[in-house]
């Protein structure tokens, strides 16, 4: 590990967020509307928590052997006419990616926290194609030129009068700084229509996948994902090898936990995919791409994350569903959103940047900005134990190995 | 110790554990000085733990205030932090020159302990006190990450401990309490000491107590995180706060109990960040201030130390921040 720390510039960062007023407004917003919904979902659905328990066991069993997994996972799908491939590094994912959209293709994207990790969309625009970011959210940070601030709402810290502006200026369309939200989502739906039909290229990540089946499960509310994932006539799909289950059975009980603790009580939609567009009505015969993707392909991501499921503490972090709700519960996060963080955000944000980016300079300013304070850990489906990993990881930081 | 990678705030406090046993580096006389006159014996089988907290409580507001300051101009905290060390070196030692400007004051600044001392009294039991010969808890080492310095620390602190006798400990500040509790146990080998909290004590025994408040008052209770989440307890000071007559105990809707928000000056943090410790400190206040109390009741020496600040910033003109041990004190005199 380096021995030199990048904390002061990182500080800075730190505090420029936090004395950012319009920052703190979005935030302030989205916390109140997170945790009234948070608690509605888990009053209607009562049975949640106890699922989620059933949740940690299954996560128990399967990250140590994610792997294997990842392999059987990859059989079926090519037992389903699709394309499976394993990536140990960021690099060779995005050389698969890559090497299948090639140049000169639009392409639309599905939000995906891995994608973010890798640096995908960047990756395919230096490679001389058009890229949409066509969940909401990432839209409006792709035309900002931010990065996201949240796993599950990348514009958390842009309040509606922001996006307004931005509007006003890259889409025309009427929108001006009144607008109301309402009349910005009808912008960005008319913007983005036609560049579904055009794309050559849909991608997306998954929330979930059953290996046994190879079935991806995507959880998503805007049905950009629906469009992404079967309009275009070819569909890539980038998981973290941390997403894999054994069982179809299994990775329905995780989506539920995640989308409850995600704030919803059900969302508008879950894509359960699992190979390409086929049908077999002409005499039997099965053909493929009839109105969705011919071409299916997806790539399970180590880049590190087999050596963190080899140590003892900190392997919890990859019980992470990435549903988000200890965000909304951090008092540093709730000042500063995500530059509090790295390619993930908060305390466990440190642990990825530790371990699966190795990044130790960064993983110590994000280690230090905890406060240890635990309320992430009371907030957290699957009991995620973020204080004892944080102080676990100072002490890797602060006394090696 | 000195990967690079530990903030130098918490260096700094690291160093003074090391070499003086107490968070500040001041000498142990005068962080006892608040038990004069108690007549605290040593040598008893059930001592009372002080901690650095409450003891240097006036100390840590004055660097704290310091601190903010520097960390708010362009210098920024890691300077002046770091600079301790070398003022150190060179004979000139800051917190020296605090303890001396404050000791003017007397020990007025750990009224909660002597409270809580007064309260333990009234319910019958009489406490040792170790004085200048308590060890410090070394906390602050393992939340740095310097586990192997905490965990000779908590050795000898154990060796301490048994060489006066000690077989229970009555802790308060929650920090030293959780150490005592949770973590010496991972680090001292056949560790046998009792730990319990002064708020189990008491809440176990408030039955027998006639409990009156000076004045009507609406009361809201702020959870610190080592008490409410790492040491579970939550009814307690809650079954207290209900027992005294004339106070009304009012909450925050959601962040309460489990969820009650941190203060902002958890595991060094204010350290690390005094001037977004500041922030959380005040953001934690207005949530408290919403419930419409008159006093803001907590227990935890970091805790009051922000919260006062908070108010102060918030200008909740006549909300008083005060000590679970205080207002129990204050209840039992009437």
């Amino acid at each position: 590990m380096k021995k030199t720390s990048d904390f002061k510039s990182y500080k800075k960062e730190i505090m420029e967020a936090a004395r950012d007023d319009r920052l703190r407004l979005a935030l302030t917003r989205a916390i109140k509307s997170f945790r009234a919904n948070v608690k509605n979902a888990l009053e209607k659905f009562p049975h949640t928590v106890d699922l989620a328990q059933e949740v940690v066991r299954i996560k128990e069993k399967s990250i140590p052997q994610m792997e294997e997994l990842a392999r059987r996972a990859v059989a079926a799908i090519e037992e389903n006419n699709g394309r499976g491939y394993i990536a140990g590094t960021a690099e060779e994912a995005l050389k698969i990616i890559a090497d299948l959209v090639g140049t000169g293709k639009v392409v639309v994207k599905g939000k995906t926290m891995t994608g973010e990790e890798i640096g995908l969309r960047e990756h395919l625009e230096a490679k001389g194609n058009e890229v949409y970011e066509t969940d909401l959210g990432e839209f409006i940070i792709q035309k900002m030129g931010s990065r996201p601030m949240h796993i599950t709402s990348p514009a958390i810290h842009v309040p509606r009068e922001d996006v307004a502006r931005l509007f006003s200026k890259v889409l025309g369309q009427g929108i001006t700084e009144e607008s109301g939200i309402t009349e910005m989502v009808a912008a960005a739906r008319e913007y983005l229509r036609d560049k579904f039909f055009q794309a050559d290229i849909g991608i997306s990540g998954a929330n979930v996948v059953a290996a046994e089946t190879g079935t991806l499960f995507i959880i998503e509310n805007e049905g950009n994902v629906r469009l992404s994932t079967s309009v275009p006539p070819v569909h890539i799909a980038l998981v973290g090898m941390e997403k894999l289950v054994p069982t179809i059975s299994d990775a329905f009980k995780v989506a539920e936990v995640t989308w409850r603790y995600a704030n919803y009580t059900i969302p508008s939609y879950v894509s359960l995919i699992s190979g390409p567009s086929k049908t077999g009505d002409i005499e039997k015969v099965t053909t493929y791409g009839a109105h969705g993707p011919k071409e299916f392909h997806v790539i399970f991501l180590d880049g590190g994350r087999t050596r963190l499921a080899k140590h003892p503490r900190l392997m919890e972090a990859l019980y992470c569903l990435r549903c988000g709700a200890c965000l909304y519960e951090c008092p540093v996060f709730g000042v500063t959103a995500g530059h509090f963080g790295d390619k993930y955000f908060a305390g466990i944000g440190a642990v990825w940047a530790a371990i699966v980016n190795e990044d130790p300079e960064k993983a110590a300013s994000i280690a230090y900005t905890c406060l240890t304070c635990g309320r992430c850990k009371q907030r957290c489906p699957v009991d995620i134990d973020i204080p004892e990993m944080i102080i676990e990881l100072r002490k890797l930081l602060a006394e090696g190995e | 110790m000195d990967s690079g990678l530990v903030p130098p705030g918490l260096t700094y406090l690291a160093d003074n554990i090391i070499s003086r046993q107490n968070i500040l580096g001041v000498t142990r006389e005068q962080s006892a000085r608040w038990a004069e006159g108690l007549g605290l014996p040593k040598g008893v089988e059930t001592v009372f733990f002080a901690g650095c907290g409450y003891q240097y409580s006036a100390q840590l507001e004055v660097l704290m205030s310091l601190a903010r300051g520097i960390d708010k101009s362009v210098i920024g905290a890691e300077l002046p932090m770091r600079f301790a060390r070398f003022q150190k070196k060179l004979g000139l030692n800051l917190p020296e020159i605090y303890s001396r400007v404050l000791a003017r004051g007397g020990g007025s600044e750990a009224k909660p302990l002597a409270a809580a001392v007064r309260v333990l009294r009234r319910l019958g039991i009489e406490p040792g006190y170790l004085a200048e010969d308590e060890p410090c808890c070394g906390a602050p080492l393992y939340h740095a990450g310097l586990q192997t310095r905490f965990a000779e620390n908590a050795r000898r602190a154990y060796g301490t401990l048994k060489s006066f006798g000690v077989k229970r400990v009555i802790g308060i500040v929650p920090y030293c309490t959780n150490a005592l509790y949770h973590l010496f146990p991972r680090y001292v080998a056949d560790y046998d000491l009792e730990v319990k909290h002064f708020l189990e004590v008491v809440a176990g025994k408030i039955g027998s107590l006639q409990l009156r408040f000076p004045r009507k008052v609406r009361v809201t209770y702020h959870d610190p995180c080592q008490l409410v989440r790492f040491l579970k307890i939550v009814d307690e000071p809650r079954r207290i706060l209900r027992a005294i007559e004339n106070i009304e105990l009012v909450e925050p809707d959601w962040t309460r109990a489990e969820w009650a928000t941190c203060c902002g000056g958890g595991g060094g943090f204010e350290a690390v960040f005094p001037e977004l410790s500041q922030v959380l400190g005040s953001n934690r206040a207005a949530e408290l201030l919403e419930t419409g109390a008159d006093i803001i009741v907590t227990h935890c020496p970091g805790c009051v130390m922000q919260l006062k600040e908070g108010v102060r910033e918030l200008k909740g003109e006549g909300v008083e921040v005060l000590d679970l041990a205080q207002v129990l004190d204050m209840a039992m005199v009437t």
